[in-house]
């Protein structure tokens, strides 16, 4: 028990005189695990807002799309299509099949689907309008959060396609040429919300857009029955009724099927487990960017924790000889040395899985699409402890190694306090020779210090990955969308963007953390050196530059190396779509950026450490 | 000795550290001429301020009050730059942990000096080259401090203090850290320098060190309380060297 | 026993015999012990056959030379005087170098600091004729090796001379 105190009065001493390296070493493992955290939880979360959705609107377990066959990148005036009162006579015996179909509770249709193409705001867009009653109907009875329901010349629009073209209740539109107003807006769990429409129908639509355009920007409005009976064109008449069931087992909903009618073919039936799949796409690609986001960070964070301790390891060997001289079994001294790392991450674990917890609903609220917000993502005692284990795996990765070294170590060594002389690197050092003086100091420092530069080099490429994957993602979805051609703004694409957003913020946090602990632990580590270069003749500047130069030279391959990385990277979350590479352009001024940073961040401890007067320093240590 | 022949004179000179009651006047009221070509030795108790005095005169560090100057000009005024080029060509510096570079070799750590100067990398070699057969090294220079004795490494160390040429030397406690056999190499070497005329400011509590100098300083407390001049004497006088052999004392 | 260094002793005030015996035992420790104790009083009784000291019986006590009261002479005064004031070489034993720093800091004849350093400048300057003495000399040769012992001997003394100094400084203060 004493020990225990022993080792406890120990860490609190340490923690206490060296407040800033603790606080460093907090904020990195704080930043990364509340990034795992919240990329753990939203892996958990449910589709619970389309379960409220389907409940306010009375949403449908099943829908029918009778008239036309299935027709993918079906477009107007191809043959095929049934229109008129052949139309007509078809959906009416559809209709009674469905009737009589077992397991059908109710039934509400069949209601018209005809091509819109729609201008406001001075948008274009592509829609596919639904001709309803003005009563509300049994099943499927979109939820109004603005507004009224449809009346003649009166539109109601679904709330996020409303978003993209940015109106509201009250807002003159044409739609087809022909003005109407815009009577309300609504919510419905029958269809995915814009730009989803036609996802889960293999990317056709069954009402095709009037402009030949990609599949996606398709939006969906209500209009009265004949309002949209009158949109239909000879080139594009009205070829689908849908009709909306409800099943007495909404489970079997993807078996549900009508028997073979030899007359026509089998309408095209959508579960409500598809369209609820659809619904989800939004925060699946939110999981998607934030998954190897958060082990970008992590891989940032244990970066930092590893130059940290590392540099803390070396001063705290005296601390091991004092210990040792007085009697401390290695196991003791081992303990005392990752007792306060380990004390650290723990702590930090917690305010990180806390702030994830937190951020989470930010990121899981479901845009306008649906009603209601999840519930608060549930931090599930899994989670908790694999971010806690996590914490205490890096904390102990980057401090055992050493520590054991450092506890079984020769006693006398260790009070002499003589850190391990740097190996002799002559290659390097005869490359030094011919270069500028900034140059000759920077190589010869990164040679006497190898893997620390190489730990940079990883930070830098590391973080550079996580740009460029960010600027592979404005290519690709910028590509996309310019390739639609309306112009309205892609919820999924804005929603990406916030979460991008917000990871990028977060890494490079990180990376910055990590630039400035890499650059002030070997100014530290340097502080000799350079007071001796000074010593004999160097100008500050030059020893300023130097270390400086200690910093950019292995930059330089990291920046190189996180290009490929990063397409990688945005490569492989993006299951092998297509992507697009971002500009040339783009990634010269990103490889500028990161290593004026770089530079940048080395400077301001560099300079500092440049003005210490030399007399104290070389009197106070040895080489 | 007239203001104008001193090469390094310091007047007036004053360093403290902290403040209120722990305020302590390492150096307090020194004034020295040095001029060229003497060998100046000072000597005190640990703590009496010898080491601050030569920084200050070296430009390591700056005073509190007073002035130094070196061949007319005032070093305590000089920016950081130009404190660089002093030390690059009018000052050299011997420590008493020598800090010399330990993956450098003895020949590239007499180099270093240039190297950080700017000079060309072939120039620079041929210079510590020479430097290093000076102070008697040569089958040496290619090996690594780890593998000098501590007497070799302090002369590795004055050569490297050679590199620029300097007007004066200075060295604080040279043989602090050697034994009797390694001091006597750098008493050599010191002397040597003496006889060629280069100006040396010693800070030493080694007597035979300061048996090389021409004056001698006692210092105590930051301030000279005393000087001596060690000239003359019985230089060639064989009588002496015979009554010393009999120094059988009476007790 | 030197006689100079009983004149010293005597410089500050007359003593009794005894009382000088006593102050040369406290100067001189252990040391001191060993001295004969009818030293003292033969150099007195020299002394003052040389007319450098003055003798006068106590009152009411026998003739005898320890409890005769002895003082200095004119002549004795100026012959302390020079004795303080002479550096010479070979130099003093320690224990009368030792014995001359307590008298003239006791009769405040003469700063012991001065003492000190004339003598130290002396050893000095031998020092340094030895050390290049030796270093003339080839490695190994046998008179090297002698003349690095005589190096190291006033190496010796020169550190000696320090802790004088360090112990009149402080007395002083």
């Amino acid at each position: 028990m004493s020990r225990l105190r022993l080792v406890g009065r120990l860490v609190a001493r340490d923690l206490r005189r060296r407040p800033a390296q603790a606080a460093l070493m907090l904020l990195a493992i704080t930043a990364a695990t509340a990034t795992l955290t919240l990329g753990l939880v939203l892996h958990g979360v449910t589709s619970q807002p389309y379960q409220q959705t389907r409940a306010a609107t009375r949403g449908p377990d099943e829908l029918a799309y009778l008239g036309s066959p299935p027709a993918v990148g079906l477009r107007s005036g191809s043959v095929g299509p049934a229109s008129g009162t052949k139309l007509v006579k078809q959906v009416r015996s559809q209709v009674a099949a469905l009737d009589r179909a077992p397991g059908v509770t109710a039934a509400s249709g069949p209601f018209p689907l005809a091509g819109a193409l729609v201008r406001a705001n001075g948008l274009t867009a592509g829609a596919e309008a639904e001709g309803r009653d003005e009563a509300p109907a049994s099943v499927d009875q979109p939820k109004l959060t603005a507004g009224s329901w449809v009346r003649p010349g009166g539109v109601v629009l679904e709330r996020t396609f409303a978003a993209g073209l940015g109106v509201g209740a009250g807002d003159r539109i044409t739609l087809n040429g022909r003005p109407f107003t815009v009577a309300g807006i609504a919510v419905t769990a029958a269809n995915p919300p814009y730009p989803n429409l036609c996802y889960y129908s293999g990317g056709g639509c069954r009402a095709g857009p009037p402009d030949p355009g990609s599949a996606r920007d398709i939006g969906l409005l209500w209009l009265t029955k004949p309002d949209t009976l009158a949109l239909a064109t000879p080139d594009n008449p009205v070829t689908t009724y849908v009709v909306d069931l409800k099943l007495k087992d909404p489970a079997t909903a993807d078996a549900f099927a009508l028997p073979y009618d030899k007359n026509f073919g089998p309408p095209e039936m959508i579960s409500w487990t598809g369209i609820a799949a659809a619904d989800g796409l939004l925060v699946q690609d939110e999981q998607q960017v934030l998954s190897p986001g958060a082990w970008l960070a992590a891989l940032l964070a244990i970066a930092s924790v590893a130059v940290l301790a590392g540099g803390r390891m070396t001063e705290r060997t005296r601390r091991v000889g004092l210990l040792k001289a007085v009697g401390a079994s290695p196991g003791l001294v081992t303990a005392t040395l990752m007792a306060e790392n380990l004390v650290l991450a723990l702590a930090a674990a917690s305010v990180g899985l806390v702030a994830g917890w937190l951020a989470a609903p930010l990121l899981t609220s479901p845009g306008a699409a649906l009603v209601g917000t999840p519930g608060a993502p549930s931090l599930t005692v899994p989670i908790a402890g694999l971010v806690l284990a996590v914490a205490l795996a890096v904390a102990l990765a980057a401090t055992l190694v050493p520590a054991i070294r450092a506890a079984r170590g020769s006693t006398v060594s260790a009070l002499a306090d003589a850190p391990r002389p740097p190996r002799r690197r002559p290659r390097l050092l005869a490359m030094s020779r011919g270069l500028p003086v900034p140059l000759l100091l920077g190589l010869r420092l990164v040679a006497r210090r190898p893997r620390r530069a190489v730990l940079g080099a990883v930070n830098v490429a590391v973080t550079m990955a996580g740009v460029v994957a960010v600027l592979t993602f404005h290519a690709t979805a910028g590509q996309q969308i310019n390739g639609g051609g309306s112009g309205l703004s892609d919820p999924v694409y804005n929603r990406d963007e916030q979460v991008l957003l917000v990871l990028t913020i977060i890494l490079l946090t990180l990376a910055a953390l990590n630039a400035v602990v890499t650059a002030w632990t070997t100014m530290l580590d340097t502080r000799h050196l350079a007071a001796l270069a000074r010593a004999l003749g160097a100008t500050p500047r030059n020893v300023a530059a130097g270390l400086t130069a200690a910093q950019l030279l292995p930059a330089v391959p990291g920046v190189l190396l996180g290009i490929p990385l990063g397409i990688g990277l945005f490569a492989a979350a993006d299951h092998g779509g297509l992507i697009t590479l971002p500009p040339a352009w783009w990634l010269a001024a990103a490889v500028l950026a990161t290593l004026a940073a770089v530079a940048g961040l080395a400077a301001v401890p560099a300079r500092v450490g440049a003005r210490r007067p030399t007399a104290e320093i070389l009197q106070a240590e040895t080489a | 000795m007239t203001e104008d022949a001193a090469l390094l004179s310091c007047c007036g000179l004053r360093k403290t550290f902290g403040k209120d009651a722990g305020l302590v006047r390492a150096v307090d009221g020194v004034d020295l001429d040095v001029a060229a070509g003497e060998t100046v030795a000072i000597m005190g108790p640990s703590g009496c301020g010898k080491s601050t005095l030569l920084h200050l005169l070296g430009g390591l560090d700056r005073p509190s009050g007073g002035e130094v100057r070196l061949a007319g000009s005032r070093v305590d005024q000089m920016s950081e730059r130009a404190l660089a080029r002093l030390r690059q060509d009018s000052v050299g510096f011997v420590f008493q942990a020598f800090h010399l570079m330990d993956e450098l070799t003895a020949v590239e750590n007499v180099e270093l000096p240039a190297l950080l100067a700017g000079r060309p990398a072939r120039v620079a070699r041929q210079r510590a080259t020479g430097l290093i057969e000076r102070v008697g090294l040569s089958e040496r220079a290619g090996f690594l401090p780890a593998q000098l004795s501590g007497g070799q490494r302090q002369r590795v160390a004055i050569a490297r203090a050679l590199a620029g040429e300097p007007l004066v030397i200075l060295a604080d406690e040279p043989t602090g850290n050697l034994d009797s056999a390694a001091t006597l190499e750098v008493l050599r070497l010191f002397e040597s320098l003496h006889t060629a005329g280069q100006t040396l400011v010693v800070v030493t509590h080694d007597s035979r060190i300061a048996a090389t100098a021409d004056r001698l300083i006692s210092m105590r407390d930051g301030t000279f309380i005393d000087e001596t001049r060690l000239t003359g004497g019985t230089r060639g006088d064989p009588g002496a060297l015979g009554a010393l052999a009999d120094l059988d004392r009476r007790s | 026993m030197q006689q100079e260094v009983v004149l010293a002793l005597l410089a500050k005030e007359p003593s009794h015999g005894y009382q000088l015996r006593a102050r040369l035992r406290q100067a001189l420790g252990p040391i001191g012990d060993q001295m004969n104790a009818g030293q003292v009083y033969v150099t007195l009784t020299r002394l003052e056959k040389a007319g450098l000291v003055a003798s006068e019986p106590s009152a009411g006590l026998p003739d005898r030379p320890d409890r005769k009261v002895y003082e200095l002479t004119p002549a004795g005064q100026q012959r302390v005087a020079d004795w303080l004031a002479e550096v010479s070489w070979p130099g003093p034993a320690p224990a009368e170098f030792h014995l001359k720093l307590v008298a003239a800091a006791a009769a405040r004849l003469a700063d012991p600091l001065t003492i000190v350093d004339a003598q130290r400048r002396e050893v000095l300057l031998r020092l340094r004729d030895a050390q290049r003495a030796a270093m003339a000399e080839p490695d190994g040769s046998e008179a090297g090796l002698l003349l690095e012992g005589l190096v190291l001997r006033l190496q010796a003394d020169v550190h000696w001379l320090e802790a004088c100094e360090r112990h009149w400084t402080s007395r002083r203060d």
